[in-house]
């Protein structure tokens, strides 16, 4: 562990730190002594990796970038080199690192799309998240259940039939998660679709549905967490 | 520019290489020997030394030797406790603090301990550039490995081993990753590859995937209290049992005969179905111990420990979407890979027979090399993208840990955290890092403490403080912070949890000039010691050919009996510490056995010169 400062630059700053030459906010590489540029400002995701802002990616693009920029920036290459560029690639790998683990991830990717369109996220931080309307009578159903067998089992029931309970009541669950993949993907093909042409509020609406689509989705990742918690503890118990 | 090497500073055994004009080499001593024994003794006189001739002395000074301190390496007395009873040399420190290592009257860290062992393989490293020729043989960059799975403390002692051994540590990186990169050299690789990597103290698997000349691990598990070492100790065990000594703490020189022993079944087991443990006579044990072991003894004794390599093998493939079937190549690295049950259980999981043409003793050092070249030659053939093992997070209220860079992500990586105070016109605030995947703090690994002062007062809840945490290519954090609305930078104190502090690697750096004459001495004494035991070795061959009745007869009345006593004195002499006796009577054997040496070569000659086969007559 090292107690050195990461120095700040205030975000307005966009010049380069080797000959002071204005530099854009997108260009990695300063167009007038092609010195490494600090992170000051960036842009998003798709444009630092060299992509289109569109959900549908081509992976092997990906990673072909990911490597490319990759050779530009890590660290390992700037050993030699001045501590303003060594400290400009620790910045940019970082950012390239975390750019290509969110975009290799379709629900990621959407989140980042949500973020940069000027959204509110789909992760909601508090717990207790209000439950997503569309889920309601589902959520109800296996709260019940989930009541039952934790009941059950603190009574000494058979440990192979509340598992068997526990699988059927995960049956509808696993069910909408399969449903919420294949909206996300038909909404990916719209978004991609409308990207060019489409009205800025017909866009809105798209994303907003990949929003509900994404709450949705991690509503039952949590339900589905709460399931194997259920499981386990009864695996512990038998044991 | 002076040099720069790889190393691997292992549990059992360490290396040092470099990237020559062939390409990456391990560096070996006059015996041809690249393992340099990860051990360390100080006699009583206080002459310290390191590797083979240390590990001698755990035999005959048991509590004076030291050795597996990797295993204590950014750890504290609480975690060892258990493997600290079977250790012949005092294990110490405060609960909390860094491991204190006792040797006679003096206390070591383990860093402190390492930084010997490195200095040795420095040493090495330069002494060879000198012998080539090389104007600036100093030695003073290298890059050195840690397992994957090793933590942020564990890291930084390495480092600060490093530091206390002279050494600019260019790069800490991953065993298993190393290992890849020495394999990638010769076959122009694409593909998955799964490294598994079983030490004397420590287990890794990686699973990586190469493409293009970028290594990029995709996955990283292991267990870092796993290794040979457990081997040998079943083993031990047994043999104690048998003696019905356990339960009473035999004697540490026993003891570490019966580990010597142990080892070399362990060792022979490999080779063949069939050893034999034996431990020769002692006052301890005037009759000696022999027992049988098969192979299938030993492999019924291992294999729940093999079998618990296998979890976080699991645990690898599933973090990297990956199943057994897709793994393109797989790669045994580690001393231990040589044991047939787990190259066996290894072919088993992944459907394939593993890779190991390089040598699973040296590779990893290989590796080490070929980074250090990639970091001083800007050469952008190849490159290695790491991850951090565990995911890194912050204590927030209520004992629990707010995540805050996941593990198996890509190293550079950063991640930040808004903070705020509790109290009107608070001006610090403390921050606890820990390293792991539980969700409670006490179950983590805690990291530091951090203290972020210089907050502008201001009411309770105003002050938004962004706290950034970088992990750079080392797999070690750094951190910094700043109050958004003020803008002003926080000052920040660590205090590591299992580490040392920057002052206390300083006082040591000192304390270490004043040893450094002793240390000189010992030197000396190693190198005499070693000529004198070469020759010693060749006057014994010219003694022991099966031909010697006929050379005896070409040699001068008496000769004979001149040779006898002057190996016996040379001999008497390597057992003291007096080199200048040493040296004399090294001399003095060369110069008795010479004659004999003429005699012998002539008979070679005429026997070949006669067509004959030696062995024929």
């Amino acid at each position: 562990m090292s107690s050195n400062s990461i120095p700040i630059r205030p975000i307005d700053h966009a010049e380069c730190r080797t000959c002071g030459a204005g530099a854009p906010v997108d260009e990695h590489f300063c167009p007038n002594c092609s010195r490494i540029l600090a992170l000051g400002r960036h842009g998003d995701y798709f444009s630092f990796l060299g992509l289109p802002r569109r959900l549908h990616i081509d992976p092997h693009e990906l990673e072909r970038n990911f490597r490319e920029l990759s050779r530009k920036f890590h660290p390992d290459y700037y050993y030699n080199a001045t501590p303003a560029e060594r400290l400009a690639s620790l910045e940019r790998s970082s950012y390239l690192n975390d750019a290509y683990r969110t975009l290799r991830n379709l629900a990621a990717r959407v989140e980042h799309l949500l973020a940069i369109e000027g959204l509110p996220p789909a992760k909601s931080e508090e717990k207790g998240a209000k439950v997503p309307p569309a889920l309601l009578e589902e959520v109800f159903a296996l709260n019940e259940e989930l009541d039952e067998i934790r009941e059950a089992r603190e009574s000494g029931a058979d440990p192979e039939r509340l598992q068997a309970r526990l699988a059927a009541a995960r049956t509808p669950i696993d069910r909408k998660r399969d449903q919420h993949e294949a909206t996300l993907q038909e909404l990916s093909a719209r978004w991609d679709a409308e990207a060019d042409n489409a009205l800025a509020d017909q866009k809105r609406r798209t994303l907003e549905a990949l929003r509900t689509v994404l709450l949705e989705r991690n509503y039952i990742n949590n339900l589905i967490a709460a399931i194997e918690r259920e499981a386990a503890g009864i695996v512990k118990h038998e044991s | 520019m002076s040099k720069v090497v790889g190393i691997d500073l292992g549990t059992t055994n360490s290396l040092v290489a470099y990237v020559g004009p062939n390409g990456p080499e391990v560096l070996r001593d006059g015996s041809g020997d690249a393992l340099v024994p990860s051990v360390v003794s100080i006699s009583d006189d206080g002459t310290m030394f390191v590797g083979r001739e240390a590990q001698r002395q755990l035999l005959t000074a048991p509590g004076r030797a030291v050795y597996s301190v990797k295993r204590f390496m950014g750890r504290g007395i609480d975690d060892v406790q258990d493997e600290a009873a079977l250790l012949p040399f005092r294990v110490g420190g405060e609960p909390g603090g860094v491991v204190r290592i006792g040797i006679g009257d003096r206390e070591f860290t383990p860093p402190e301990i390492s930084a010997f062992v490195l200095r040795e393989l420095k040493q090495r490293a330069e002494q060879f550039f000198q012998e080539q020729g090389e104007f600036d043989f100093e030695v003073d960059r290298a890059v050195i490995t840690v397992p994957a799975y090793f933590n942020d403390a564990q890291r930084t002692a390495t480092r600060d081993a490093g530091r206390l051994a002279g050494l600019e540590v260019l790069r800490i990186i991953s065993e298993p990753t190393a290992a890849s990169l020495a394999y990638g050299l010769d076959k122009k690789n694409r593909g998955t590859i799964a490294v598994y990597d079983l030490g004397g103290g420590t287990f890794d698997i990686s699973i990586l995937k190469v493409e293009d000349g970028v290594f990029e691990v995709l996955a990283t598990s292991g267990d870092t209290h796993l290794g040979g070492d457990d081997f040998d100790n079943l083993l031990i065990q047994l043999v104690l049992r048998d003696l019905e000594l356990s339960g009473h703490v035999p004697a540490p020189e026993l003891v570490q005969a019966v580990r010597k022993a142990a080892i070399q079944a362990k060792l022979d087991l490999s080779e063949h179905e069939d050893a034999e443990i034996r431990v020769g006579p002692s006052t301890a044990l005037p009759a000696g111990y022999r027992r049988h072991i098969s192979r299938a003894e030993f492999e019924a004794l291992i294999s729940p420990l093999v079998e618990r390599t296998m979890a976080p093998v699991r645990q690898a493939l599933a973090d990297a979407g990956l199943l057994p079937k897709d793994i393109d190549e797989a790669v045994l690295v580690g001393g231990s890979t040589r044991i047939p049950l787990v190259r066996r259980t290894v072919a088993g999981l992944f459907g394939r027979a593993p890779h190991s043409d390089l040598n699973p003793d040296e590779v990893v050092a290989l590796g080490a090399a070929v980074q250090a070249d990639i970091l001083v030659s800007g050469r952008r053939e190849m490159l290695l993208l790491d991850v951090t093992p565990l995911s890194l997070g912050i204590e927030t209220m209520g004992g629990v840990v707010s995540k805050i860079i996941l593990r198996n992500s890509t190293i550079p990586a950063s991640g930040r955290e808004m903070f705020t105070t509790g109290v009107d016109n608070q001006t610090a605030v403390d921050v606890h890092v820990l390293q792991g995947e539980r969700e409670l703090a006490q179950d983590c690994r805690s990291l530091a403490q951090f203290k972020l002062r210089g907050i502008p007062p201001m009411p309770a809840g105003l002050p938004r403080i962004e706290v950034r945490f970088q992990i750079d290519a080392n797999g070690i954090l750094s951190v910094a912070a700043r109050e958004l609305r003020t803008g002003i930078e926080q000052t920040i104190e660590v205090k590591p949890s299992y580490g040392l502090t920057d002052q206390e690697v300083e006082r040591m750096l000192i304390e270490s000039f004043e040893h450094a004459t002793a240390d000189f001495e010992a030197r000396l004494l190693i190198d005499a010691r070693n000529e004198a035991e070469s020759v010693v070795t060749a006057t014994e061959k010219h003694l022991r050919r099966h031909d010697f009745a006929e050379i005896e007869q070409d040699l001068l009345p008496g000769e004979l009996q001149r040779v006898d006593e002057a190996l016996q004195m040379l001999k008497d002499a390597i057992a003291g510490t007096d080199r200048e006796a040493i040296q004399q009577r090294t001399h003095a054997l060369y110069h008795a056995t010479q004659h004999l040496a003429e005699v012998t070569m002539n008979r070679s000659i005429r026997e070949a010169l006669a067509g004959k086969n030696v062995k024929d007559v």
